[in-house]
């Protein structure tokens, strides 16, 4: 028993107090020890109510309870002084204010109470070279009283002012009738003087948070401002400023104060004797009622399961052990089953799941312990077909780490042992056997990549002697844009005739033909490109390259073609449809990098729409950005095939680039294609088996052909088994994508100049 | 203002003998507010919610009689409606399953059978009917929250340190929360009783408040007389007594 807290009851209540108490608790062992102590010093109280006799017996009888050293559970929240920003309660002015306490009385009483790092505002009333004086307006944290007509003075010395940055008299700041907020650093009681400081470590910990110094009105904290209210007008009582809060209609407040004052739901106080709540057993409590009842109801549902089970409704069984798990989802005997019911089934996983964790629960199941064997042995077995060795040996170890003598598991362990030792053997003969392969291939590889160096020694040399360009000057086309051409193939031969310009200059051209194109085709309207426009596009390019390849069809480049053509399944299907095989051959060239593929497709499938329109703009951007790709294979690959070939290819690519113009491909079409078909076909023929795989893919892919070149690109170049000669087909193409380029744009012009026509 | 109209000052009742007031129905009204509060405690519920059953049930009693209606089931509707209504939503399985353990201590929990769903179907039944009793006026002001503000007015003035080594807090809470076993909530304004049972509890272990020109009770409740307190306060001590007497 509390024995200062009674003495202090006693001394308010008076002799008759003690006289109940030793009746009363005269069993009470506390209050016997205690009860010497008591009787030395009870006093009468003044104004000692005569009824008070019942509260007297009351309290004797309760004494125990109240004065016992653990009925103080309160235990207050050590809060963070928020700033009152969201009143989670009503926050009143002092009771000082509204009993209109005595003056005296109120000074006594605060300088009683005030304790360091409480918190005060006051407003600046003189400024010393020592420091400056506040007069006190109210408490700001730590104490609530009303101390403004108190007219309290507070020293705030200069060593209590931190200083600001720079090296001046740190009270220069601050002025005469400023509020400020300050901590309480020191009282002398006796005296009445208080020194307040700011700095923030002479706050207590709870207020550690608040900003001294300097503030305005608005921060004056709401206890404050509404105690000005109520001084002001006689009409506002205690309940009407209580009831007119905000925070006193949050339905949370009593949950929010419960715990500011530290009160316990959960284990709530109660004078009653048949109330005290440590006395209640734990199994009366709602929750382990539930708990126990479910599992109850749980097993009756696996029973019913495992009927349906033995008689061979797997169904049945299955939902009433889901049933059982739903209301108790660790009921051991429900996962048990459920787990045999999957093993049964097959589903060994999740069988082994439904084990271990009933395991988990209940480590000695018998039943439990046995399936789980079972299922990781029956997996280890299917794992062992799958030649996961590895995983198999592992799940076969944990079985008999669960059960010792578990046959099974030992025999399956040993029989995997043989099988993990064959398959290693093997493993080493195929090692073997794959580094002789390997020694092999390289051979052959070794001889293929001298063939190249040779070829593209020769390839540079000639290149660097003609002077065909691989980029159509595309400063010509624009000077020719105004003159109307004869015809496409005249243009591209004088392209062709043109020396080849350094990376450089192409791409300054093509940046100035791109600008003039822009300006040109500006007025277009510019839009995607749906898949199968695109690839009639280039079937329609493929007549014209056609076209203009049987002008100049070198002799003798049967290799290079054929190499040629074997990068062109890498595109093919991916941009036509079954029809359009011969012709997408040879759209292969130019796409040989799955980039430059991709941005080709794109260019090609955007500039299809744009074509009819005549717009260049995108097509100039894609160019521009292929160019840049064809400059940096150019220079990183310059072996290449024959002149003629370069040719060849660029007459190919000047062709496409006048897929633009479906009508001139109508025209060109027939003749192209009788022309070419007769050269094409003998190559093609070689290579159709190669294809079949390709355009079956082909045409699914067609759809989705803008989007996925890449992808598909790569795929197809996977098939092709010969990978050095397409590499080399690949290198030789970039050099010339830029004529491409130059090329459709260069024929879109001349369309456009006809429409004008 | 729910005040004036719901709460008759039973000056009849207060006054004259414990033994003339403990007649049976005022012994089976307060076994049957343990009950509630005690399975309350064991469902988790907390403060308010219980303080509403016990004042569902109250009033309700108040105009129905006990030979008609069974208290027990009375209570455990009561608990059921308290829940929804101060949104602690509890499981008629739960108030069932606890209802049934405290009046066959010890028992099993009751298996999923007709007597269950008769139970639950009884519990849901009668929740209605005190709907309809009560006109469905079923919320209430609670005196908890204007005692938890008192409390903190009262803390503002104390010292801190008295305040901290008296458990002025619990005790009050206490009192209240036990003043439900009886109707005093149906009697007095929330106000009044939240005073009165803070009054008492700084009376009982001698806390003296600075004395202004007004009392600090008279300023926490404008329209409380000193009467009124110790009315209340002899209501309550009376349900302690009658703990002994029923119990």
């Amino acid at each position: 028993m509390d024995r200062d807290l009674l003495r202090q009851c006693l001394s308010y209540h008076g002799q008759s107090l003690f006289a109940l108490l030793g009746s009363e608790q005269s069993e009470n062992a506390h209050f016997r020890l205690i009860s010497a102590d008591l009787a030395k010093a009870p006093c009468q109280r003044k104004d000692k109510n005569t009824d008070s006799s019942a509260v007297e017996q009351f309290i004797a009888r309760k004494a125990d309870l109240l004065f016992s050293p653990t009925w103080k559970s309160a235990v207050p929240a050590e809060e963070e002084w928020s700033e009152e920003t969201e009143e989670a309660y009503a926050i009143m002015p002092p009771l000082e204010q509204f009993m209109d306490v005595h003056f005296e009385e109120r000074r006594d009483l605060f300088y009683r109470d005030v304790e360091r790092g409480d918190v005060v505002i006051g407003r600046i009333n003189s400024i010393r070279d020592f420091g400056f004086f506040i007069t006190l307006i109210c408490m700001g944290g730590g104490l609530e009283r009303e101390i403004e007509d108190l007219e309290l003075t507070a020293l705030c010395p200069i060593r209590e002012v931190p200083s600001n940055g720079n090296h001046d008299d740190p009270l220069s700041y601050y002025q005469m009738g400023d509020l400020i907020r300050a901590g309480v650093k020191d009282i002398d009681r006796y005296h009445g003087k208080l020194t307040v400081s700011l700095h923030p470590s002479s706050l207590s910990p709870n207020l550690a948070k608040l900003k001294l110094g300097v503030i305005s009105a608005e921060e004056m904290p709401l206890h404050y401002s509404r105690g000005l209210k109520v001084a002001s007008s006689s009409s506002e009582t205690y309940q009407k400023v209580l009831e007119s809060s905000l925070g006193f209609s949050n339905p949370s407040n009593v949950e929010f104060l419960l715990g500011k004052l530290g009160i316990s739901e959960t284990q709530p106080p109660s004078l009653m004797r048949g109330l005290q709540s440590k006395n209640f057993s734990d199994e009366d409590y709602g929750t382990s009622i539930r708990k126990k009842q479910s599992a109850s109801w749980a097993l009756k549902c696996v029973k019913i399961g495992v009927d349906h089970f033995k008689s061979g409704r797997h169904v049945e069984a299955m939902n009433e052990y889901n049933k059982a798990l739903e209301m108790d989802p660790d009921n051991v005997e429900a996962l048990v089953a459920r787990g045999a019911l999957y093993a049964t089934k097959g589903s060994l996983v999740k069988a082994m799941d439904d084990f271990e964790l009933a395991l988990k629960s209940c480590p000695s199941h018998r039943n439990a312990k046995k399936y789980l064997c079972q299922t990781l042995v029956e997996r280890g077995g299917r794992l062992e077909e799958e030649e996961k060795l590895v995983t198999a040996e592992s799940l076969y170890r944990k079985a008999l780490a669960l059960d010792e003598n578990f046959k099974e598991a030992e025999d399956a362990l040993q029989r995997l042992q043989v099988h993990i030792q064959k398959s290693l053997k093997l493993r080493e003969e195929e090692a073997a056997k794959e580094q002789k392969k390997s020694k092999n291939v390289e051979t052959s590889a070794e001889k293929l990549r001298k063939i190249l160096k040779e070829e593209k020694r020769m390839k540079r040399k000639k290149r660097r002697s003609s002077s065909s360009s691989s980029s159509s000057s595309t400063s010509s086309s624009t000077s020719r844009d105004s003159s109307s051409s004869s015809g496409g193939r005249r243009k591209s031969k004088k392209r062709k005739r043109k020396g080849r310009r350094s990376s450089r200059n192409r791409k300054k051209r093509h940046r100035r033909v791109s600008s003039h194109d822009r300006s040109v085709g500006s007025k277009e309207e510019w839009y995607p490109a749906p898949a199968n426009t695109s690839a009639s596009f280039i079937n329609e390019k493929q007549e014209v390259s056609r076209l203009l390849d049987e002008q100049s069809w070198p002799e003798g480049c049967g290799t290079s073609q054929v190499q040629r053509r074997r990068s062109r399944p890498s595109v093919s299907s991916s941009s036509l449809g079954g029809q359009d095989d011969s012709r997408g051959r040879f759209e292969d060239d130019p796409f040989d990098g799955p980039s430059q593929q991709t941005d080709h497709c794109r260019g090609r499938g955007d500039g299809c729409l744009v074509s009819p329109s005549g717009s260049e703009a995108g097509l100039r951007e894609r160019k521009w950005s292929c160019g840049e790709r064809v400059q940096r294979k150019e220079s990183s690959s310059r072996h290449q095939e024959q002149d003629s070939l370069g040719k060849m290819r660029n007459k190919r690519y000047s062709s496409s680039s006048v897929g633009s113009e479906p009508s001139r491909r109508a025209d060109s079409h027939t003749d192209g294609h009788s022309a070419q078909s007769g050269s094409c076909r003998r190559s093609d023929g070689s290579r159709y088996d190669n294809r079949g795989a390709t355009n079956q893919k082909g045409e699914p892919r067609d759809k989705r052909y803008s989007d996925e070149c890449d992808p598909r690109a790569s795929g197809d170049t996977s098939q092709n088994g010969k990978v050095s000669s397409e590499g080399s087909v690949r290198k030789n193409v970039p050099a010339t994508l830029l004529d491409i380029f130059s090329q459709i744009a260069q024929f879109e012009k001349e369309k456009l100049n006809k429409a004008k026509m | 203002m729910i005040k004036s109209k719901h709460y008759d000052r039973a000056e009849s009742t207060t006054g004259g003998d414990v033994e003339a007031d403990c007649t049976a129905d005022t012994k089976t009204h307060f076994r049957v507010c343990r009950f509630i509060m005690e399975t309350g405690v064991k469902l988790g519920m907390h403060s308010i919610p219980v303080a509403t059953a016990c004042a569902l049930y109250h009033r309700f009693f108040r105009s129905a009689s006990l030979q008609v209606y069974e208290p027990y089931l009375v209570a455990m509707s009561a608990m059921y409606l308290a829940g929804k209504v101060e949104e602690q939503h509890l499981r008629t399985r739960d108030i069932i399953n606890v209802c049934h353990r405290y009046l066959h201590a010890g028992s099993e929990p009751l298996e999923l059978d007709s007597k269950f769903w008769e139970l639950r179907d009884s519990v849901v039944q009668c929740e209605l009917l005190i709907l309809r009793q009560l006109n469905f006026h079923v919320s209430f002001q609670h005196p908890h929250k204007f005692l938890l503000h008192y409390l903190l007015s009262v803390k503002g003035i104390m010292n801190r340190h008295a305040w901290s080594r008296t458990p002025i807090a619990e005790t009050a809470w206490a009192l209240l929360k036990d003043s439900y076993h009886g109707p005093l909530c149906v009697h007095y304004p929330p106000q009044h009783l939240a005073l009165a049972v803070l009054y008492l509890a700084l009376h009982s272990y001698g806390v003296e408040l600075p004395r202004g020109a007004v009392e600090w009770w008279q300023v926490l409740c404008g329209d409380i007389t000193k009467a009124e307190i110790e009315s209340i306060i002899s209501e309550l001590l009376q349900l302690y007594d009658m703990e002994a007497k029923c119990t």
